[in-house]
């Protein structure tokens, strides 16, 4: 007796270093992690992109393209296989008009990350100091 | 009236409703930090088959409701779901049309709300889980303390609600949640509470999870939610779900009977849905839940409020989607504003008189479609008008959008309003009703 059909799911699938939006992409949807881990990457035109975020189950990506309009301001990829629900924009916006508390956790979720991306500022300052220091020492 | 640090709630019911009112007062608690006790009372084991299992319910979930779900913090996993559709058919005695899911992010779910059917334990493990099972897990893991013993007596104590279970255990809460449905005795106590809540008026579906197997669900029902327009006296709704290997039947009218089920079962375009020679299994899992179709009186007080069924909720679908709404209304309610009957009706009535209103909507439209019922014409100018939609890559769809939302429950009744009776699907049906009109004359 064979129960399952096939594997039921909702969202969308990513293969392991699939991308799942690409920087200076128009905005779009706002993605939801489902099953997986996604990175996120910003090229700043230098050489190589760098990794600004690992982000887990049940993370947030893509939001700050549903408040203010502008393109994608990173890449995110798929590590291993990933699933992700996608919320259109325009129904975000319908939702929050009938229930703002739906921003509630969006917003959370980016005060978390701002958090993060403090913490990184802060220990890049740090390094940034210590380079000068042994730069000063070593100078003649 | 306000909840304050160590101020206790207590929900009668572990249903949807009553598990998701816990999770969003508990989440919402700590964000201000606060620190509450909630108990919910449900005696009910949701990792069992069959009717001590399950909580009656057809169990399709809109793809909507769970990117809602998921943004507030309740992710619907992978292994809740038991199939997924992405189309619905429209059957009548003028032939069928299939309607695909209208965008991206539409599809449907289906699941369980206890462990499956009866006789789904045979299989080990049984390959999903229960969608009540999971609510009630994350509200616990959330800090709820489950107490699952039926209650048996509620009243007030020193102007506070007061529990008292079989054993005689009792409990005083600062705030009590009803989440009791409509089929237990329960909704009667919060009724005996004389705080002005009359319960809503009620009819009774049927629901009956046929067994087919994998291979003849896939055969006759693919990824597609199964629809019958049959002009069958008292009948309003009559569908049939794919479910793994099981076919979900939703009867939704007045006074379903025996006679009417035969009809049903005998009628042509549900007989080209079911397996050849296929017959009704004498132990099928069935059950004949109360659905809500009118509004309930006043479901809150001061310390008290009621959700789920037994408070406002959709007309004939998305009680989960109804649910949702009215838990968080309730919790938001209770833990930013306060837990009087004026906090409730300044913040909680207002989304219980939302879902009302719109249900008001939905009877229009169920009474349009009861008049069109007995009338082949009118009936086969619809298919060919949804027919032509689907072929156009262009339309915009609207009259698949209202059909689609009516049966998904992704939409209100007044957004699917909206739709039906654009000017543009009006025009189209009176030329398509015109041209078919002057085709059976020209014969």
């Amino acid at each position: 007796m064979l129960f399952r059909r096939g594997k039921a799911s909702l969202g969308k699938s990513f293969q392991d270093g699939e991308t799942i939006v690409k920087q200076h992409d128009p905005p779009g949807s706002m993605y939801i992690i489902l099953e997986g881990r996604v990175q996120i990457w910003v090229d700043d035109g230098d050489k190589e992109p760098f990794l600004v975020a690992v982000l887990g189950k049940d993370n947030v990506f893509g939001s700050v393209a549903l408040y203010d309009g502008s393109s994608r301001i990173s890449t995110a990829r798929a590590i291993g296989r990933v699933r992700v629900l996608p919320v259109d924009k325009r129904g975000f916006l319908q939702w929050l008009g009938e229930d703002p508390t739906f921003a509630l956790r969006i917003m959370l979720k980016m005060a978390e990350r701002i958090r993060t991306l403090i913490a990184q500022l802060v220990s890049l300052r740090r390094e940034v100091r210590e380079l000068r220091q042994k730069v000063g020492r070593t100078r003649p | 009236m306000e909840l304050g640090n160590h101020s206790r709630v207590g929900i009668v019911g572990g249903g949807p409703a009553g598990s998701m009112t816990a999770f969003f007062l508990m989440d919402l608690a700590k964000r201000i930090d606060l620190n509450i006790e909630c108990d919910i009372f449900e005696p009910r084991n949701f990792s069992l088959t069959g009717p001590p299992g399950c909580n009656m319910c057809g169990g399709v979930v809109s793809e909507s409701l769970v990117q809602k779900l998921a943004i507030s913090g309740i992710p619907i996993p992978s292994d809740l779901l038991v199939d997924t559709i992405d189309a619905y058919t429209l059957h009548s005695d003028q032939g069928h049309v299939r309607i695909g899911a209208v965008s991206e992010g539409a599809r449907i779910a289906c699941i369980f709300r206890g462990a499956g059917p009866r006789g789904a334990e045979a299989q080990k493990p049984i390959p999903w889980r229960s969608l009540d099972g999971y609510l009630l897990d994350l509200a616990q893991q959330g800090g709820v303390n489950l107490i699952a013993e039926r209650v048996k007596t509620i009243d007030w104590h020193d102007q506070r609600p007061r529990i008292t279970l079989g054993n005689g255990q009792s409990f005083t809460y600062d705030l009590l949640v009803g989440a009791v449905g409509l089929n237990g005795s329960g909704i009667s106590m919060f009724e005996n509470l004389q705080f002005g809540y009359k319960p809503p008026r009620y009819t009774k579906a049927y629901i009956a999870e046929l067994y087919f197997g994998s291979r003849e669900v896939e055969q006759r029902l693919g990824q597609s939610m199964h629809i019958f327009l049959l002009n069958i006296p008292r009948l309003k709704f009559l569908a049939l779900t794919p479910k793994g290997p099981y076919a979900t039947l939703v009867v939704l009218g007045e006074n379903i009977d025996q006679p009417m089920l035969e009809q049903i079962f005998q009628a042509p375009e549900m007989v080209r849905c079911l397996p050849p020679g296929w017959k009704v299994p004498v132990q099928t899992c069935l059950c004949q839940p109360r659905i809500h179709i009118g509004p309930p009186r006043q479901p809150y007080g001061d310390r008290i409020a009621l959700v789920g069924d037994c408070s406002s909720s959709r007309l004939y679908k998305d009680g989960i989607g109804a649910a949702f709404k009215l838990a968080k209304a309730c919790a938001y309610t209770a833990v930013v504003h306060g837990i009087s009957k004026s906090d409730f009706q300044r913040f909680f009535a207002p989304t219980c008189h939302e879902l009302d209103w719109d249900n008001r909507l939905g009877r229009i439209m169920f009474a349009m479609d009861s008049l069109q019922r007995p009338f082949p014409k009118l009936q086969a100018t619809l298919l060919d008008c949804v027919r032509r939609e689907q072929d156009d890559p262009d339309s915009p769809k609207r009259l698949s959008a209202a059909l689609w939302d009516t049966f998904t429950g992704s939409a209100s009744y007044r957004t699917i309003l909206a739709n039906a009776v654009h000017p543009s699907v009006i025009r189209d049906y009176l030329r398509t009703f015109a041209r078919m009109a002057c085709k059976m004359t020209t014969v």
